[in-house]
């Protein structure tokens, strides 16, 4: 699917969005990477972007897949889910069967990847239309710790808690990497791994 | 120098991969501040720059080229050059089936057109190879492996699911030979997900695979016909027809629902259909309003077709009425239409548009034919008022002109409308400098347009601009009739259009006749030729057109180009061309005559100043302004007479015109003559010069004027003989070669008759001016020689030398030679051999007349008739070297002393006079340098 880039050695970090169609995939994505807030909705099939960051003084590459939410594309989702390190599956606060749906995509991600502890940050979007909200934080943070995930609501549009959430599911990701070199290594250092996995905080 | 930029990174593309052809969104950085500054881009090595949009610095949208499998994509831009990317797009190539729904167009030529060939099971098979039974995206970059190799390895196995010898091993390696265990451990719980939660029942695969089974159904359909047509009979057969029957109510149970939806849809339709007929009809009144007031006749006449093949015939009362209603404004819509085709400030195209709308609204009689009419009626009467305002404004102006000599009159256009074009300006020129012979009233005159200038103007204008769309109406006309095949060509119409162009042609040519050649006019009956309008007549006014002729001409001429290339064999134009040929004719005439008064004007600009230069010795500038007269003239009837344009007659082709023609011309050459004649023995009155010069030259020349008065008879008679000279040998030649050159023929003729002139006229002038000199000197020639008691025969004074009337006969001579020589020294021979002819006849004479001599007066006769005939020596003649001989034969033979005493004085004489000699050496003898010491030659 992607390319290692011979100019871009540093450590790339797969992160997939998925979700129901219309909750702002596409959205956070695009105000990430370019500051950007789309107001027009447009249907994604399969976006791809990576770019180079800075994530606690290291640099590396965040590779972001973009999918679709809709229905139509649920039968081509395994194969891209099959390349994902790292996933953030969002819903709209202001719409209840986004997240419903959500669960779904729990299992399906967890069927393919067949990893429970596959790095996944439930993030509930569009907070900054509060008085639409139709999932209550509690709600949500409940089905969060029944997965055993992180909780975070995001505003694609006021850009809160974006960057975040990106920057939290790279750091999960990089410390399950360095956990799986460290099984193939030996098993030093899982302390401070442990550790960074604390780091993560709500 | 523009700044490096960095290079054009591309960090998003969306969608991330797609078929060719897909909508694809690349977002990075740099990448220009411009559209202009994205200088291309390629997608997966396809350049796809023609497709790119440039949104912004960070995004641009282009559609992908048919690049194949994982590509990058690279824009490159003016400054940061080619740019890298740290996403891709794989591009890929579907196979739609025939049936599928697409969004975008595809290339089906190879895909279904050979599936149709092969059979349709293919398309089924095609479709399901499309999806991948695992899941699994191929991305291996590793060859697959060849059919032979996987042949070898399971031998009679096939990788063809459809196939009954289907081996999985042999797909597996075929198509996923690259993949993980993992991966091939998810596809497999894919692929078992995907069979569990396949629902569709068998409706589902009829659907999808409806072709086939309506192919088997066809098949046994005609399986069974061709049984019972054998005629075989049993129990088989009778379940094979239940079974068919079975599967042909089957699928009318599939359908129906679908096909009763259709009919539903339908008879929808048609209730809908019907209703909007009707609501278009019961609409139309106001609709029919709306749109006429709206401008749009074609959708009026459209609506009006409609309603009319849909209601026409209509029983329903209530229909009736409304279509009656529908008729009433369609009727009003006719007449407001037609008062339109009246009116005739239309365009010829909105006149063909109003005709058509008139004639497929079925108007009765026929519109085209009555526009036409129209047309011409209002054309005959626009030339009509511009022919009537003209010639009251001529009468206004004339009669204001008679009560005062400064115009003002609001009428009157101002000046620089003649300056239009350089010609016009030249004939302004011209008509200035011909006032200074006319009086100030005159000039007044000449700075104002002619009337008659304006109205051939106003005219031809009206003409080009209206007469061409008559006729084009006139043939579009007949053309429609033409091409409808209902109506036949009404050839009287056809004549009848003729003769209302040719009524309108003559009109305008007798109008123009009657204003500038009203001769032309003479013969018609005298109500008719009062219809053309006559003209006010006036000297004054003859002339001035004369000035302007040629660009009216130039219009004319225009005028009849233009409207005969419309028609090139019609009548009418015929009668154009004359008009064009006779203006032609009649300005050359006009301006040749012109030239010619005016040169006859020319002695009062003579201004006695001579002018001498090498070659043509002195002249005044009066050949030069002749000369100028006449180059003007030719110049000015260049364009009439020279330049022909096609279909036109030459001018000179008619004889009676070029005989005419040749006669002025000649005229115009002798014309100069007379004036010379006039100005040496009448000039005009020095007060009356001094004034014109006043007028147009001003002060500096009326100074001159004053301190060079007229010169005596002899001084002018010397200065014209001069310009005579000069005019026959340079001046004429010249004008006689521009003639030619400029077409006018027999040319030689008229030289022959100038030379001839100006020949008589040198003669004349030379008689008079010699008799003029000499008279006096011979006259007191025999007073002077006898004066104090002179006789011959007495004569004592041996010792006194040449007595003083010789001297003085020969300071007269010098007098003469030099006023001769300051006009022209080529004039000295001829003047002085004649006059020392005179004087030496006259000595001799006298000198014969002596019947006694004293020894005395023998040597000094002898002495004087020496003294003389040395002095005039190179002047002299076989007549004079004649007259000499017989003078000296009647002296008495000299003593020796006697010769010497003369040869001595004759020594005396010529030291004395050595001076006064001079003037008779010709140049070539040279000149002694010894300045005379003493001077006692005091006459």
């Amino acid at each position: 699917m992607s390319k290692a880039k011979a100019q871009q050695p540093a450590v790339i970090h797969k992160v997939i969005m998925v979700g129901s169609g219309g909750v702002g995939k596409s959205a956070l994505t695009l105000q990430f990477m370019y500051d950007e807030f789309i107001e027009d909705y447009e249907p994604t099939k399969a976006d791809s972007y990576r770019k180079k960051v800075v994530l606690d003084g290291e640099e590396v590459q965040i590779d972001i897949l973009d999918t679709a939410g809709q229905e139509d594309y649920a039968a081509i989702r395994d194969n891209y889910f099959r390349s994902g390190e790292g996933f953030l599956c969002v819903f709209s606060i202001k719409e209840q069967e986004s997240f419903q749906a959500t669960q779904d995509f729990r299992e399906q991600i967890l069927r393919v990847k067949n990893d429970e502890n596959i790095p996944f940050l439930l993030v509930g979007n569009m907070a900054d239309l509060a008085e639409q909200r139709q999932v209550s934080e509690d709600e949500a943070l409940k089905r969060a710790q029944e997965w055993k995930v992180n909780y975070v609501e995001t505003s694609a549009k006021t850009r809160a808690n974006v960057d975040k959430v990106f920057y939290d599911l790279m750091r999960e990701i990089r410390s399950r990497k360095m956990e799986a070199s460290r099984q193939s290594n030996g098993k030093q250092k899982k302390k401070r791994d442990t550790k960074k996995m604390k780091c993560v905080v709500l | 120098m523009a700044p490096r930029y960095p290079p054009p990174l591309v960090t998003g593309v969306s969608p991330k991969e797609g078929p060719p052809g897909t909508r694809i969104t690349i977002r990075g950085e740099n990448f220009g501040n411009d559209p202009r500054d994205l200088i291309g881009l390629k997608i997966c090595g396809m350049d796809c720059h023609l497709s790119a949009e440039w949104k912004s610095s960070s995004k641009i949208i282009a559609r992908t080229g048919p690049g194949r499998g994982m590509g990058d994509v690279i824009p490159i831009t003016r400054y940061g050059g080619k740019g890298s990317c740290t996403v891709g797009f794989r591009g890929y190539f579907l196979h739609i089936g025939p049936l599928q729904e697409y969004a975008v167009w595809v290339d089906e030529s190879q895909t279904v057109q050979s599936n149709l060939d092969r059979g349709r099971p293919a398309t089924a098979m095609a479709a399901k190879e499309e999806e991948d039974p695992l899941g699994i995206l191929d991305e291996g970059d590793k060859p697959k492996l060849r059919e032979e190799e996987l042949l070898e390895m399971f031998p009679e196995a096939s990788g063809n699911m459809s196939l009954e010898n289907f081996s999985p091993g042999w797909y597996l390696l075929e198509h996923h030979r690259n993949a993980s265990f993992s991966d091939l451990k998810a596809g497999l719980s894919y692929m078992k997900r995907k069979a569990s939660t396949r629902s569709e029942g068998p409706i589902t695969f009829v659907r999808s695979n409806l072709t086939t089974i309506l192919d088997c159904l066809d098949s046994l359909t005609a399986m069974y016909e061709k049984y019972s047509e054998e005629d075989i009979r049993g129990d088989c057969m009778n379940s094979y027809a239940v079974l068919l029957m079975q599967a042909k109510s089957c699928a009318d149970g599939l359908f129906q629902e679908v096909l009763g939806r259709k009919d539903k849809a339908d008879s929808t339709r048609n209730a809908l259909s019907v209703i909007q007929k009707f609501r278009f009809l019961f609409h139309l009144p106001l609709n029919i309003q709306r749109n006429i007031q709206k401008g749009d006749y074609n959708m009026v006449i459209n609506d009006y077709e409609k309603a009319k093949s849909l209601f026409a015939e209509t029983e329903i009362k209530i229909f009736r009425k409304v279509y009656r209603e529908v008729e009433r404004r369609i009727a009003g819509f006719r007449n407001m239409l037609h008062k339109r085709l009246k009116d005739t400030h239309n365009t010829l195209d909105e006149q063909k548009k109003l005709i058509r709308y008139l004639v497929s609204l079925e108007y009765k009689g026929d519109p085209a034919w009555e526009c036409l009419d129209n047309q011409q009626n209002w054309l005959v009467e626009l030339l009509d008022d511009c022919k009537d305002d003209h010639i009251e404004e001529e009468k206004n102006g004339m009669q204001s002109d008679h009560q005062t000599s400064t115009p003002g009159g609001p009428q009157w256009k101002p000046v620089n409308r003649v300056n239009k074009s350089p010609i016009k300006s030249g004939i302004k020129r011209e008509s200035s400098f011909s006032s200074l012979s006319s009086s100030d009233q005159q000039a007044v005159w000449r700075f104002r347009t002619p009337q008659k200038v304006l109205f051939i103007e106003d005219i031809t204008e009206i003409m080009l601009q209206n007469f061409p769309d008559f006729w084009r109406l006139g043939q579009s006309y007949f053309t429609r009739e033409k091409s409808d095949k209902g109506v036949k060509i009404d050839t009287s119409k056809h004549s009848k259009m003729k003769q209302m162009m040719t009524e309108v042609v003559s009109l305008f040519s007798n109008y123009v006749r009657a204003a500038f050649l009203p001769e032309s006019l003479e013969g018609m009956p005298e109500a008719e030729r009062e219809k053309f309008g006559i003209w006010p007549k006036s000297s004054k006014q003859e002339h001035i057109s004369g000035n302007s002729l040629p660009s009216c001409v130039r219009s004319i001429r225009n005028c009849a180009n233009f409207l005969s290339s419309l028609d090139t064999h019609g009548d009418s134009m015929i009668v154009l061309k004359d008009l064009a040929f006779d203006m032609r004719t009649n300005c050359m005439f006009t301006l040749l005559k012109q030239a010619i008064s005016d040169v006859k004007c020319l002695h009062t600009k003579e201004t006695w100043v001579v002018e001498t230069d090498d070659q043509s010795g002195g002249t005044t500038q009066l050949p030069a302004l002749f000369e100028n007269i006449v180059n003007e003239a030719i110049q000015h009837l260049h364009e009439v007479v020279v330049m022909n344009k096609p279909s036109e007659p030459e001018i000179f082709s008619q004889r009676p015109i070029q005989k005419e023609a040749t006669v002025l011309c000649s005229q115009l050459l002798q014309a100069f003559s007379i004036c010379m004649e006039q100005l040496v023995f009448s000039p005009p009155l020095q007060k009356k010069e001094t004034k014109q010069v006043k007028v147009v030259i001003g002060q500096e020349v009326e100074l001159e004027q004053h301190g060079d008065p007229i010169p005596s008879l002899d001084k002018r008679l010397i200065i014209m003989l001069s310009n005579c000279r000069h005019t026959l040998e340079v001046v004429v030649p010249r004008i006689i070669e521009n003639l030619t050159k400029h077409g006018y023929v027999e040319m030689e003729k008229a030289l022959k008759a100038a030379q001839d002139t100006y020949g008589a006229l040198d003669q004349r002038l030379f008689s008079s001016y010699i008799e003029q000199k000499s008279d006096p000197i011979l006259g007191a020639m025999e007073p002077n020689l006898y004066r104090g008691g002179f006789s011959w025969h007495t004569w004592q004074g041996q010792n006194q030398g040449v007595r003083n009337y010789l001297k003085e006969i020969i300071m007269s001579l010098i007098e003469v030679h030099s006023e001769v020589f300051s006009i022209s020294p080529k004039f000295v021979m001829r003047v002085m051999q004649k006059i020392t002819e005179a004087v030496c006849e006259e000595l001799c004479r006298l000198v014969q007349c002596v019947t006694d001599f004293n020894a005395g007066g023998a040597i000094q006769a002898r002495l004087e008739l020496e003294a003389l005939h040395i002095t005039v020596r190179i002047y002299s003649s076989n007549h004079v070297e004649a007259c000499f001989k017989e003078a000296f034969d009647v002296i008495p033979e000299l003593s020796e002393e006697g010769k010497l005493m003369v040869a001595g004085l004759l020594e005396q004489f010529k030291a004395r006079m050595r001076i006064q000699l001079w003037c008779f050496q010709s140049e070539d003898e040279p000149v002694p340098l010894k300045m005379a010491t003493n001077d006692d030659s005091n006459c």
